[in-house]
């Protein structure tokens, strides 16, 4: 045969570059099987890395990999190293899904974790459900994920809506009185909550209005107008990220902060840092706290960690991420197995070590709707103290996840298991 | 009830003014360029951020006046070597090109600040309401609005009574006629372009005064431009005007009423304009089509 009529296709230094090449294989084939055998342990991240919610997914993704790399440092999981892949969801559940279906079924993971946006995570989990594999949702705090709807392959590390709206219910009804004004994202999150805190409220006898808006809204001052017509005297801002830091500051620009008192479910410390020091006020949850001056572990955990964060404290969301990821560390441990059935029941009341749990009480996945029973710090949000600039909150008491979440028949979790 | 319709109508006027202002420069870009672009919120965004940066250094006047030039300067410069090439080509290229340009100056926003919000310091005697009864009218909304009116009535002068204006305002009508007369008409546009990136990047510096700063708060703050544009009609400032006071004002009072489409009711408006008068308020016949 010959190219053109001039000369032949395959010259001899081609065939002998080809013959080395196989023959260099020859040599590489016992190093390509002895890397199989060290195939990592693949976790696939989804969170809303661009977005409105963006700031606390890089926070997640940020923990995720510290906790990574830490493991990895240690011999990774089973001994074999552990590998994170992360998508973003970009705030968005079609994106969200998508991901999903890609880091299973081409990236192979062993192992789901994400999503921050409540609605995004719910979604999620029809895809990881009907592909069998473990899903932990850090940071999503809807309730049907642990509750009606619940998995027998989805873990939740944050609170539900339920837990935190139980945990400072009592304290703002007991501090500043029953009459409430809701502010209110119009999300799977945002409903589930204000539904817990109404039937609170209902509770302890209390009336309340309220406003659902848009999840991105930037200005309130129609809806505030409307609160201080209704003279609350508790304003309960439900809103996230950079809409109840916008909601915030016209609260105390309109003078309303004189005439009510203001707070919440649910504060990042996220946010937080971006508040204007008149602005920082208000009684809210914290699902996790920095400063834990009786947990000695804590102070290991931050620092370690802060360097990696350019010295600022971890948030929660640092935390969601490192007890998600050493959770499959010691689900596969226990289990023995990568596989999600087997993880599934290791990880059922497994109580979490203290240098893992960093809380006051003993925390653990619960058996009966895979919520994690965590501390929550209900406490004041203050202009920096002295503990530097991330010295930004208060805690007045800790209420037991158990206390706060009540008896997990009452969430309407059945959970089914695979044949 | 009365006063609390007052009070939303008052403050709805508050929102729909700082809509024009965004509005403005999405209409100038779209009459003059036919280019709908979708990275004017983006600009928006930068404008603020550079606004912060230059915070310290010269504080909030010195870079309300400095942030929107700067944004200017951009906006010609991605002009010239950008957007001037589609042009002469389908809008769809327009469209995807600006669409994109506003993921790339999102992301290099958040590369360059981070995900977080990050606060805009405003004078902190600007904060304060200007009477206790109207306690939702800060200082600081007052002079956004006074700093819109300046804006507007600065930019209908400058359409009127300079010779680059009346330019623009020529093209706007018939580009085509403008250019067989001898105008730059490529310089025309580039002029236009830095315009319309002013008046946003004006609108960044107020919106962050306010809202503070994050990468997508030019999402946030772009569909009512556009929503403005389209009610006011195209190729009308004067409908542009009119079309941000509308939407501002029929979104303040639908919080009263049913807070949850507060949101909606905006893109229900523009329906009922599309359907009823597709040209919109005040548009010139066929510049839609």
């Amino acid at each position: 045969m010959s190219r053109n009529g001039k000369g032949p296709i395959l010259r001899r230094r081609r065939v002998l570059q080809v013959g080395a090449g196989v023959g260099a294989l020859q040599f590489a084939a016992p190093f390509i099987i002895q890397a199989r055998g060290e195939q990592p342990v693949k976790i696939g991240f989804i969170d809303p890395i661009t977005g409105s919610l963006s700031a606390l997914a890089v926070s997640e993704v940020e923990g995720a990999k510290w906790t990574v790399d830490q493991l990895n440092k240690k011999g990774g999981i089973l001994g074999r190293p552990v590998e994170l892949l992360v998508e973003d969801s970009a705030n968005d559940t079609g994106t969200g899904v998508q991901k999903a279906h890609k880091l299973i079924e081409r990236d192979k993971v062993d192992v789901i974790m994400g999503d921050v946006n409540s609605g995004i995570a719910y979604a999620i989990m029809g895809v990881t459900s009907e592909k069998r594999v473990l899903h932990i949702v850090p940071g999503g705090h809807t309730d049907p994920i642990t509750g009606k709807d619940c998995k027998w392959n989805t873990f939740r590390t944050c609170n539900t809506t339920a837990m935190d709206a139980a945990a400072v219910t009592g304290e703002l009804v007991k501090k500043f009185g029953k009459k409430w004004f809701f502010i209110t994202p119009d999300y799977a999150y945002g409903k589930t909550l204000q539904e817990n805190f109404v039937k609170n409220l209902k509770k302890a006898g209390g009336t309340y209005q309220g406003d659902m808006l848009p999840i991105a809204n930037t200005d309130f001052s129609a809806t505030l107008i409307k609160a201080k017509a209704y003279k609350p005297d508790v304003l309960l801002n439900n809103m996230g990220g950079a809409a109840q830091l916008n909601c915030m500051k016209q609260f105390v620009q309109f003078g309303m902060a004189k005439e009510m008192a203001l707070g919440g479910a649910l504060y990042e410390l996220e946010t937080l840092r971006s508040v204007p020091k008149e602005a920082l006020t208000g009684w809210w949850v914290m699902e996790w706290w920095w400063n834990q001056p009786n947990v000695p572990a804590v102070k290991q955990f931050v620092d370690s960690i802060s360097p990696t964060l350019g010295g600022k404290k971890p948030s929660a969301r640092h935390w969601f991420a490192y007890v998600s990821i050493n959770a499959v560390k010691l689900a596969a441990e226990k289990a023995k197995s990568l596989e999600a059935v087997k993880m599934a029941h290791a990880l059922e009341d497994l109580e979490l070590p203290p240098d893992i749990a960093l809380s006051p009480n003993k925390i653990k996945y619960r058996a009966g709707d895979h919520q994690l029973m965590s501390d929550l710090f209900v406490g004041q949000v203050q202009p920096a103290g002295a503990g530097g600039p991330d010295d930004l909150f208060k805690v007045e008491s800790v209420v037991p996840g158990e206390q706060a979440a009540g008896p997990a028949e009452a969430t309407g979790c059945k959970i089914s298991w695979p044949a | 009830m009365l006063q609390l319709v007052l009070f939303n109508l008052t403050n709805g006027l508050i929102v729909g003014a700082f809509y024009v202002l965004m509005a403005l420069g999405l209409s100038m870009i779209i009459n003059l360029s036919n280019v709908v672009n979708f990275a004017h919120g983006n600009f928006l965004a930068i404008g603020g951020y550079v606004a912060f940066v230059l915070t310290p250094f010269i504080g909030f006047w010195g870079a309300l006046l400095v942030s929107p030039l700067l944004t200017a300067i951009m906006g010609y410069v991605i002009e010239k070597v950008v957007i001037r090439h589609v042009y002469t080509r389908n809008h769809i290229y327009s469209l995807l090109l600006t669409f994109g340009l506003g993921f790339i100056l999102q992301d290099v926003c958040r590369y360059i600040w981070g995900p977080s919000p990050l606060p805009l310091n405003i004078p902190a005697d600007m904060s304060a309401a200007v009477t206790p009864d109207l306690f939702f009218i800060t200082w600081y909304r007052v002079f956004m609005v006074a700093v819109v009116i300046v804006a507007v009535g600065g930019l209908f002068a400058f359409l009127r009574y300079t010779r680059v204006g009346m330019r623009i305002r020529a093209g706007t009508l018939d580009l085509d006629t403008v250019s067989a007369l001898g105008v730059n008409v490529s310089a025309l546009r580039s002029y236009n372009f830095a315009v319309g990136s002013f008046l946003a990047g004006l609108a960044g510096v107020l919106a962050a005064g306010q809202l503070g700063l994050n990468p997508n708060m030019g999402d946030d703050l772009i569909m009512p431009s556009f929503i403005a544009v389209i009610v006011g009609g195209v190729g009308s400032l004067t409908g542009t005007l009119l079309g941000g006071l509308l939407i501002g004002v029929a979104s303040a009072l639908t919080t009263v009423f049913y807070p949850s489409a507060a949101d909606a009711v905006i893109y229900v408006i523009m329906a009922l304009v599309l359907l009823i008068r597709p040209r919109g308020l005040l548009g010139e016949e066929g510049m839609l089509q």
